[in-house]
C-alpha cells in the first residue's frame, strides 16, 4: 500500500517538474520569437527565465556566453554542480549557457541534474543558436539589398556580394557553385579552369581514378571566379550564379524524393521549404527539375507509364508545393493520392498550361482540395486490427452481402488512427465552414476501362455546428467511403474487370463544395457532366465528337444519374443552338423539375421541388434569369433580372441565358476539347458554377457503358444472314438476342386507304409492344416513329406505344421523293436516351449498303397468330419469329461510331467482345443461364405448391424471359395465372404470391444484388379474358413464346 | 387495295356527302372542292455552318368567300401538300360552324425546328413571308401558329411583314403573346368552349348540368379549362386520365363523388401530371389509363389525342353516357363514330367543339385591327355568345332535319360558305 502511494507522489513530482521544464521553454521562445530585442536584450532576459525549469529555482543560476561578452545575474559563481551547452549557429560554435546550483542540493537518482534538464538546456542552446543565425542572415540581405539600393556594386559585381553571402553561409552550395562554374568554362573552352579542382590527372577509362582533396573552398573560389572574370562578363556570372543557387536549393528536395524509402513527411517537409525559398522558375527545366518532377508524379499521382507521359509534360514538381500541406498520410505512407484526385490534378494542370493561349480556359477553377492518401486506408484497417476485412472479396457474393450492413457498422465503430485525426482537424481549419464533399479515390478508381463510376461513395456534408461536431461527421463520412470498399457491387465490378487480387486501397478527397446559400440551403446556380463523346446525336448536324453536355440546376448529382422520373437539359457543347427540344410543349416537359440541394439547417443532403424553391427563394439566386426562361402559353420568354414573378411567372429550367450570355458552355467545349486531345481519350467531367466562376470537380476516360462501347464490326458474313448495314449517322452499340422484328412496310403502309386504317397501325405496334419480350424486338418502320406530320409518311406512336422496343429503326427510301434525310429528333427523343433505347437510321437505296426485303418480306408472318382481331393488317405489319426463320438464331445489331459502320445480322452465338471493352454494366440484354434456369425452377417449385382447388386455380403459364431462356439478373418471373375461384380466394391468391415473390426477391437479391421489389409479375385472368382474347389471355395460345403450363400441386 | 389514303380525298369525300345531302350544284362543288389559290415557293436559308439550304413552303387558301383566310403555319419534316390542302378545307368549314367572318387557310415549311438554330429558324420564318408578303394581310389570309410553330415564329413573320408594307399590322398574324398583340383568354378558349357547347347540349337533352357527371382524356390545357368549368357550373367531374411521364403511361384519376378541380391542379406539376400517391391520400382511385372510357357517367370529354374512340374500345362506354364532346381534334374514329350514332349517344362533333380556339384567335385578329384590347371577361363573355349560338344553329338543323350532329354540322359549315360564294356571285 505504502509503495503505491510513494510511486503516486513520486509520479507527481516527476510530472510537477515537466510542467516546469515546459512553462520555462514557452517563454524562452516568446522571448526569442520577440524581434524588437537586441541580442544583448534577449539574452539578458532568457537568463532571468532559465532557472524557473530547474528543480530548485532560487538556488539556480544561468549564464550565456556569446562572442566574447558574457551576460549573467550578479550572484552567478564558479559553482561545482554545473550544466554547460554550446550554442551553435550555422554548425559553428558561437557561444555557450551554462546552469548551475550556488549551493548543495539533494541529489537525485540520476544526479544533481536532472536528464530532462539537461535536455532544457541544449534545447534552449539551439534555439538561441537558429535565432542568431536567422538574424545574422537578415542584416547581410539587408545589406546587399541596400547596397543594390544604392547602386553599389553594380550589377556586373553582384555575384561576388552573393558569393560572399554564401562564404558565410552555406560552403557546401558555394562549391557547388563553383564546380558549375568550373564546368560551365570548360564547356566553353576556357582550358585552364581544369585544373582549379585538381582533377589535372587524365581518366583512365579502364581503372577507377584516384581520390584526389579538393583544395579549401575559398581557395577555389578564388581561382575559378578569377577565370571567370576573364572570360564572362559581370552580368553574365551573375545571372549563372543565381540560376544555379536555384538549383541548388533544390538539392534537398531531390534527395529526399530520391532516398530509397522516402517518407512523405519528409518530401512535403521539403517541398514546402522550397516553396518559401524559390521564387522564380529559373530551375523548372533542368534535368533534375525533370526527374524530380516524374518522381513526385509516380510518388503521388500515378506510376502507370501512359499516365506518367502525359502528366510529366505538364506536371512540375512545383505544382506538388500547391497540395503538400494539403496532403493527409498517415506514418510511413508511400502517398499514392488514388485514381480520382490524379485525373483532376492532372486536367487542371494540362488547362492551367493550355489556359496561357486560351483564355476561356485560364478561368476554370478547382475547389479547395484536401487529399487523404490511398494507404491511410490500410493503415486504418491496421490500426483497428481489420486485416482480415481483406479477405472479404474472396468470399462469396451472397455471404458479402448479407455482411456488408455488419462490416459497415463495425467499421463505424472503428477509429480512424489518432495522427490522421489530428491532421483532419487542420483540414477543417483550413477548409471553410461551408458544406464540403467527400470523394472516393481509390487506386483503380477512374482509368482507361474501369472506371468505377458510382461503385465507390462521394458524399456531401453540410459542415455546419461546432468544429467537434463537423470533425465527427467528416470522420463518419470517411469511413463511408472506406466501408464502400468492401460493398458487393464494388467487389463484384472488380471481379468482373480481373482486378479483385489488385491490392486496391482508398484515397480520398475533401472538396469545398461549389456554391452559394439560399434560404435554408446550399447550391451551384448549375452542374453537370460533359462527356467528349455524344452516343446520342439529336440532329444530322451534331457529330459524335462534339460531345454531350447534360445539365441541371442545383447539384450536380442529377446530372450524373439517369433518373426516371426527372430529365436534365442535354446540350451539344460545340452546337449548343442546336436543342434536343424545340417546341415549347417539349421544352417544358423535358426540363429538370427537382433539384439537389444541401440543407444547411438540417444537415442532409435533399431534393426539393425546383418550382416550390424558386417561388419562396427565387429572389435569393442572383443569377437564376439565366437559367430559367418564363413559359406564357407558347411563348418562350428569356428573361432579364426584373422580369420574373416568382409568385407568378411559370419558370421552365432552359440554361438560354446561360448559353447566350455568358462563356461557360463555351468553356466547358474548350475543356473537351483540350483534355480529350491532351490525354488522348475522350473524357467524362464534372462541374459546377456558383454563378462567377465555372469549377471543375472531376476529370476521367469517357467509360463504354453496356450499350454504347463500340461493337466488333463481323467480315465474311454470308449475305443472306445479314438483315442490313448502315453507314450513316452512326453511334455506338451492341444489341443482341433479338427475337422479334417488327417491320411495318414502307409502301404497303402508304397504300392503306383509310385514316382509322393508318391510326390502327400505331395502334397495333402499341399492342405489340406490350406482349412481345422486353428489349428483345425491334421495331422498324419508315419515316419517322411518333410523327406528327403527314399520317402517312410516319406511324403515329406515342412513347408508351414503343417503350419496350431494345431499338427503333428509321427507314429513309429514296423513292418516290420519300425523304431526303430522317430527322431523329422524335418529340421523345428524351424518353429514349433515358430509356436507353438505341436508334438507327437506314438508307437502304444507297449503294454499297445491303436491305434484306427477301427476309423481311418473306418470312412468315406471325401477326394473325398474335392478334387475329388484326389479321388485316398483316400486309403492313410483319412480326417475325427470328428464331423460328433463322434456324434457332437471333438477331444482333453492332453498331461501332469509330469505323461508321452499322449492321445487323443473324448469329448463334453473343458477339465477343474484347474483355478491355466489355460491356460494364448490367444490361437488360445480358441473359446468363443460372439466372434463367433458376427462375425456371423456382416457377416450378411455386407451381407445384400451388393448391389450384383452395384458391379456384384452373391453371398456370410461364411466359416471357424465363420461358424463352433469356432471363438476366434482373428479369422478373412472369407467370399467368387462369383463375375460377371466388373474390376471397383471389384476394387469398394475391396474397399467396405476393408472399413467395417477396421471398424469391430476396433470394434473387442475395445471389445477384438486384431488387426487384417482388420477383413474380402476376397476371390473373378469367374465362372473360379468355374469350375476349385480352392481351394476356392470348398469350396461352400464342404463337410467339406460347406461355408454358406449369404443373400444380396433385396434378400428374 | 386499289386506293391509298389522301387526307384533301378524304375532305372532300366529306365534303362530297354534305354537298350531296344539300344537292349543292356542279359548279359550286367543284369550287369548293380544291383550294381557290395556293402558293409554292423556295426559300433559301443561310445557315449558320455558312451553307445555304432551300427550303420548301407553302401557302393554301381554299375559300375566302366569308373573310379573310385564317389558318395555321406548321413546320414539319414530313409534311404533304395534301394534308395542307385538307387542313385549309377543314379551316374553312370550321370558321363557318363558328360564323365568325374567315375564310380557311393553311401553310407550311418543310423543316425539322430540331435540327435548326433559332437564327436558322427566324430565317426560314422571314423568308416565308418574304415569299409571300403580297398575299397574305389582315385583309386576306391571316396566319397561326400550328404544329412545331408558336408566338417565336408569329413575332418574327409579323416584323418581317411589317418591314416590307411599311406599317404596324398586328392584326395580320394571330397567336401573339399577350402584350405583343395577343388576346386575353387564349388559354382558357379551348376549354371553355367545349363546357359551353356542353351545357347548350345538356339543356337541350333536359338535363341539369348539376346533375351531371363527366369523365375527361387527358388533363393539358384543354381538359383542364374544361374541368374547370364545368365543375362551376355544377357539374361532377369523377374520372380524369392524365399521362404520367415519369412511369411512362397514363393513368386514370377517379372519385365517384365528384373530384376537386382546384384540389387536384394542387398536386398536378406544372408539366400536367397528377401525383398519384397524393391522390391516393386525397381519396382518388387509381385506374389504368384507358379506364375513363367505361365509366358510369353522363358525358365523356376525350380531350387529347385523335383515333381514342375506336371500334376496339367503343362497346366499353357504359349505357349512362348520352354526350361525347370532342374535345380534342380527330378522337373518334369512323367506325366507332357508327356504333355512337347506333346507340343514340349525342355527339358534339370536334370542329364544333373545340371551335373555341378559333373563335378567340378571331377576337384576337379583331383587337389587333383595331389596336383596342379586351379585358378577359370581355373575352370570354363574347365567346360564350358565339359558341352558345354556332350550337344553337347546328342543334336546331339537326333536329329539324333529323340529322346527326357531326352531318348538321357539316351542312350549317358548307351552306353558309355556298351562300357567301353565291352572293357574291361567284357562281
Amino acid at each position: 500500500m505504502n509503495d503505491i502511494v510513494k510511486t503516486d507522489e513520486t509520479l507527481l513530482n516527476s510530472l510537477k517538474e515537466r510542467e516546469k521544464e515546459l512553462n520555462c521553454l514557452y517563454k524562452v521562445d516568446e522571448i526569442l520569437s520577440n524581434h524588437q530585442l537586441s541580442l544583448p536584450e534577449l539574452f539578458e532576459a532568457i537568463v532571468a527565465i532559465i532557472p524557473s525549469g530547474w528543480r530548485f529555482p532560487d538556488l539556480c543560476r544561468a549564464k550565456i556566453t556569446f562572442k566574447n561578452s558574457s551576460y549573467q545575474p550578479p550572484d552567478f559563481i564558479a559553482s561545482p554542480i554545473s550544466e554547460k551547452c554550446s550554442i551553435k549557429s550555422d554548425g559553428k560554435i558561437a557561444g555557450s549557457i551554462e546552469v548551475i546550483y550556488i549551493k548543495k542540493v539533494p541529489e537525485a537518482a540520476e544526479g544533481f541534474i536532472l536528464e530532462k534538464e539537461r535536455q532544457l538546456i541544449q534545447t534552449i542552446a539551439d534555439r538561441i543558436g537558429q535565432i542568431v543565425f536567422y538574424r545574422d542572415m537578415k542584416l547581410v540581405l539587408n545589406e546587399w539589398e541596400t547596397s543594390r539600393k544604392q547602386g553599389e556594386p553594380s550589377s556586373n559585381q553582384e555575384w561576388k556580394v552573393i558569393l560572399d553571402f554564401l562564404r558565410d553561409t552555406d560552403q557546401d552550395m558555394l562549391l557547388n557553385i563553383c564546380r558549375k562554374m568550373i564546368n560551365h568554362l570548360l564547356i566553353n573552352g576556357v582550358n585552364e579552369a581544369s585544373g582549379i579542382m585538381n582533377s589535372t590527372e587524365r581518366e583512365n577509362d579502364n581503372f577507377p581514378s584516384s581520390v584526389k582533396p579538393f583544395g579549401s573552398v575559398d581557395d577555389i573560389r578564388e581561382k575559378t571566379f578569377a577565370i571567370a572574370g576573364k572570360h564572362l562578363g559581370g552580368n553574365e556570372i551573375t545571372t549563372h550564379v543565381k540560376r544555379w543557387i536555384q538549383e541548388e536549393q533544390v538539392y534537398s528536395l531531390a534527395k529526399a524524393v530520391g532516398s530509397i524509402s522516402p517518407s512523405i513527411p519528409n518530401i512535403v517537409e521539403e517541398l514546402t521549404s522550397y516553396h518559401n525559398s524559390a521564387k522564380n522558375d529559373e530551375a523548372l527545366y533542368s534535368p533534375r527539375a525533370r526527374w524530380l518532377s516524374v518522381a513526385l508524379i509516380s510518388r503521388f499521382l500515378s506510376d502507370r507509364p501512359e499516365f506518367v507521359n502525359t502528366a510529366k509534360q505538364y506536371i512540375n514538381f512545383r505544382d506538388f508545393v500547391d497540395i503538400a500541406n494539403r496532403i493527409i498520410f498517415p506514418t510511413g505512407s508511400r502517398g499514392n493520392l488514388g485514381g480520382k484526385s490524379s485525373g483532376l490534378f492532372l486536367a487542371t494542370k494540362i488547362l492551367r498550361k493550355e489556359g496561357e493561349n486560351n483564355p476561356l480556359l485560364n478561368v476554370v477553377d478547382t475547389p479547395k482540395t484536401w487529399y487523404i492518401t490511398a494507404d491511410a486506408f490500410t493503415a486504418f484497417l491496421q490500426y483497428n486490427n481489420l486485416e482480415e476485412l481483406n479477405e472479404q472479396k474472396y468470399r462469396e457474393l451472397s455471404e458479402i452481402r448479407i455482411d456488408y450492413p455488419n462490416i459497415i457498422q463495425l467499421l463505424k465503430n472503428s477509429r480512424i488512427p489518432p495522427e490522421i485525426v489530428k491532421s483532419f482537424s487542420v483540414a477543417l481549419d483550413d477548409l471553410w465552414d461551408g458544406p464540403l464533399i467527400v470523394r472516393s479515390s481509390s487506386l483503380l478508381e477512374d482509368q482507361v476501362g474501369a472506371v468505377f463510376s458510382g461503385k465507390y461513395k462521394s458524399l456531401f456534408l453540410a459542415n455546419q455546428g461546432t468544429k467537434q461536431e463537423r470533425l465527427e461527421a467528416l470522420l463518419d463520412a470517411i469511413i463511408e467511403v472506406y466501408s464502400s470498399m468492401f460493398s458487393p457491387d464494388s467487389i463484384q465490378y472488380r471481379a468482373e474487370r480481373g482486378l479483385l487480387d489488385f491490392n486496391e486501397e482508398m484515397g480520398i478527397m475533401i472538396q469545398e463544395v461549389v456554391g452559394r446559400k439560399v434560404g435554408p440551403y446550399f447550391f451551384p446556380l448549375l452542374s453537370g457532366v460533359a462527356f467528349s463523346n455524344n452516343e446520342y446525336c439529336w440532329s444530322p448536324r451534331i457529330k459524335r465528337e462534339d460531345g454531350l453536355v447534360r445539365l441541371v440546376p442545383g447539384l450536380g448529382t442529377r446530372a450524373v444519374d439517369r433518373l426516371s422520373d426527372d430529365f436534365p437539359v442535354l446540350l451539344s457543347p460545340q452546337h449548343p443552338e442546336i436543342p434536343v427540344n424545340s417546341v415549347p410543349d417539349e421544352i417544358k416537359r423535358y426540363s429538370p423539375k427537382r433539384i439537389d440541394v444541401i440543407n444547411l439547417e438540417q444537415r442532409t443532403f435533399q431534393t426539393v421541388d425546383l418550382a416550390a424553391l424558386y417561388r419562396d427563394y427565387g429572389d435569393e439566386i442572383d443569377e437564376l434569369h439565366k437559367i430559367v426562361s418564363i413559359i406564357e402559353f407558347d411563348h418562350l420568354i428569356k428573361p432579364n433580372k426584373f422580369e420574373i414573378d416568382f409568385e407568378k411567372s411559370d419558370l421552365v429550367v432552359t440554361f438560354d441565358g446561360i448559353i447566350a450570355k455568358t462563356k461557360y458552355i463555351k468553356q466547358i467545349n474548350a475543356i473537351l476539347q483540350v483534355l480529350r486531345d491532351k490525354m488522348g481519350h475522350p473524357v467524362d467531367i464534372e462541374f459546377s458554377c456558383d454563378g462567377q466562376h465555372l469549377y471543375l470537380l472531376q476529370c476521367r476516360p469517357q467509360s463504354f457503358m453496356a450499350a454504347s462501347s463500340p461493337a466488333p464490326i463481323p467480315k465474311d458474313l454470308p449475305e443472306k444472314d445479314i438483315l442490313f448495314s448502315a453507314n450513316r449517322h452512326i453511334s455506338n452499340g451492341l444489341i443482341q438476342n433479338i427475337a422479334y422484328v417488327v417491320y411495318v412496310d414502307a409502301e404497303e403502309y402508304h397504300r392503306l386507304a383509310d385514316i382509322d386504317d393508318l391510326y390502327n397501325i400505331g395502334k397495333v405496334v402499341g399492342l405489340l409492344n406490350t406482349v412481345l419480350p422486353k428489349r428483345q424486338f425491334i421495331l422498324a418502320g419508315p419515316g419517322r416513329w411518333g410523327s406528327r406530320g403527314d399520317i402517312k409518311l410516319g406511324v403515329r406512336v406515342g412513347y408508351a406505344d414503343i417503350c419496350n422496343t431494345a431499338a427503333l429503326i428509321e427507314i429513309a427510301r429514296g423513292k418516290k421523293g420519300y425523304m431526303s434525310d430522317l430527322s431523329f429528333g422524335t418529340h421523345f427523343f428524351q424518353d429514349l436516351v433515358e430509356a436507353n433505347i438505341r436508334y438507327l437510321p437506314l438508307y437502304p437505296d444507297e449503294p454499297g449498303l445491303i436491305f434484306n426485303s427477301r427476309f423481311l418480306l418473306g418470312s412468315p408472318n406471325i401477326l394473325r397468330e398474335i392478334f387475329p382481331d388484326y389479321a388485316r393488317y398483316e400486309d403492313v405489319i410483319r412480326v417475325i419469329n427470328v428464331r423460328d426463320v433463322a434456324d434457332g438464331r437471333t438477331l444482333t445489331i453492332s453498331m461501332n461510331a469509330e469505323l461508321g459502320e452499322a449492321i445487323g445480322y443473324l448469329s448463334r452465338h453473343k458477339a465477343d467482345l474484347s474483355s478491355a471493352d466489355r460491356p460494364n454494366e448490367y444490361n437488360e440484354h445480358q441473359t446468363d443461364s443460372k439466372a434463367w434456369r433458376w427462375r425456371h425452377y423456382m416457377a416450378e417449385r411455386v407451381a407445384a405448391s400451388l393448391d389450384a382447388r383452395r384458391f379456384g386455380v384452373n391453371s398456370v403459364y410461364l411466359f416471357g424471359s424465363t420461358n424463352d431462356g433469356t432471363a438476366g439478373f434482373g428479369s422478373d418471373i412472369d407467370l399467368i395465372v387462369h383463375f375460377e375461384g371466388s373474390a376471397q380466394q383471389k384476394l387469398e391468391l394475391v396474397r399467396w404470391l405476393e408472399g413467395w415473390s417477396l421471398c424469391l426477391d430476396e433470394m434473387n437479391f442475395l445471389k445477384t444484388g438486384y431488387r426487384m421489389n417482388g420477383l413474380l409479375d402476376v397476371h390473373i385472368i378469367t374465362n372473360d379474358d379468355i374469350n375476349r382474347k385480352t392481351c394476356f389471355a392470348i398469350k396461352i395460345s400464342l404463337a410467339t413464346d406460347p406461355a408454358y403450363r406449369l404443373k400444380l400441386k396433385d396434378e400428374n | 387495295m386499289s386506293k391509298t389514303y389522301n387526307a384533301l380525298e378524304q375532305a372532300q369525300a366529306q365534303f362530297d356527302q354534305a354537298a350531296e345531302k344539300i344537292e349543292l350544284d356542279e359548279a359550286t362543288r367543284q369550287l369548293l372542292r380544291q383550294p381557290m389559290r395556293e402558293y409554292h415557293f423556295s426559300i433559301p436559308v443561310h445557315m449558320d455552318d455558312g451553307s445555304v439550304k432551300i427550303f420548301r413552303g407553302y401557302r393554301v387558301q381554299h375559300n375566302d368567300a366569308r373573310g379573310p383566310a385564317k389558318g395555321g403555319i406548321r413546320f414539319h419534316p414530313l409534311e404533304t401538300v395534301d394534308t395542307i390542302r385538307a387542313l385549309a378545307m377543314w379551316m374553312t368549314w370550321k370558321c363557318a360552324v363558328v360564323d365568325i367572318p374567315l375564310g380557311g387557310g393553311k401553310g407550311g415549311i418543310i423543316c425539322d425546328p430540331h435540327d435548326m438554330s433559332d437564327r436558322e429558324q427566324e430565317q426560314l420564318c422571314r423568308g416565308w413571308v418574304r415569299q409571300i408578303a403580297r398575299n397574305v394581310g389582315p385583309c386576306i389570309d391571316v396566319p397561326a401558329p400550328d404544329v412545331m410553330t408558336n408566338a417565336k415564329h408569329m413575332l418574327w413573320m409579323l416584323d418581317e411583314y411589317e418591314t416590307i408594307h411599311g406599317g404596324r399590322y398586328p392584326g395580320f398574324i394571330t397567336g401573339k403573346p399577350v402584350g405583343m398583340g395577343g388576346s386575353l383568354g387564349r388559354t382558357e378558349a379551348t376549354g371553355f368552349g367545349v363546357i359551353y357547347v356542353l351545357r347548350e347540349a345538356l339543356k337541350e337533352l333536359n338535363m341539369r348540368i348539376e346533375n351531371t357527371t363527366a369523365s375527361i382524356q387527358g388533363f393539358g390545357n384543354v381538359a383542364q379549362h374544361a374541368a374547370k368549368l364545368y365543375q362551376s357550373l355544377g357539374g361532377k367531374v369523377t374520372a380524369i386520365s392524365c399521362w404520367d411521364n415519369t412511369e411512362k403511361t397514363a393513368y386514370t384519376f377517379r372519385k365517384k363523388d365528384g373530384l376537386d378541380y382546384n384540389a387536384l391542379v394542387s398536386i398536378t406539376d406544372s408539366f400536367g401530371r397528377i401525383d398519384k400517391e397524393k391522390a391516393i391520400g386525397l381519396g382518388y382511385e387509381v385506374l389504368p389509363g384507358d379506364a375513363w372510357i367505361e365509366q358510369d357517367v353522363d358525358v365523356l370529354i376525350p380531350a387529347a389525342l385523335e383515333n381514342q374512340i375506336s371500334g376496339d374500345n367503343v362497346h366499353k362506354i357504359s349505357k349512362q353516357v348520352k354526350i361525347v364532346a370532342e374535345g380534342a381534334n380527330g378522337p373518334t374514329s369512323t367506325d366507332a363514330d357508327k356504333v355512337l350514332a347506333q346507340r343514340g349517344i349525342f355527339v358534339i362533333p370536334d370542329f364544333l367543339a373545340n371551335a373555341g380556339g378559333v373563335t378567340c384567335s378571331y377576337f384576337e385578329q379583331v383587337q389587333s385591327n383595331t389596336n383596342h384590347y379586351w379585358e378577359k371577361d370581355e373575352v370570354i363573355q363574347k365567346l360564350d355568345a358565339r359558341m352558345t349560338a354556332a350550337f344553337k344553329a347546328v342543334v336546331d338543323l339537326a333536329k329539324d332535319k333529323k340529322l346527326h350532329m357531326r352531318e348538321a354540322a357539316y351542312i350549317i359549315a358548307i351552306n353558309r360558305v355556298v351562300r357567301a360564294v353565291k352572293s357574291r356571285g361567284w357562281v
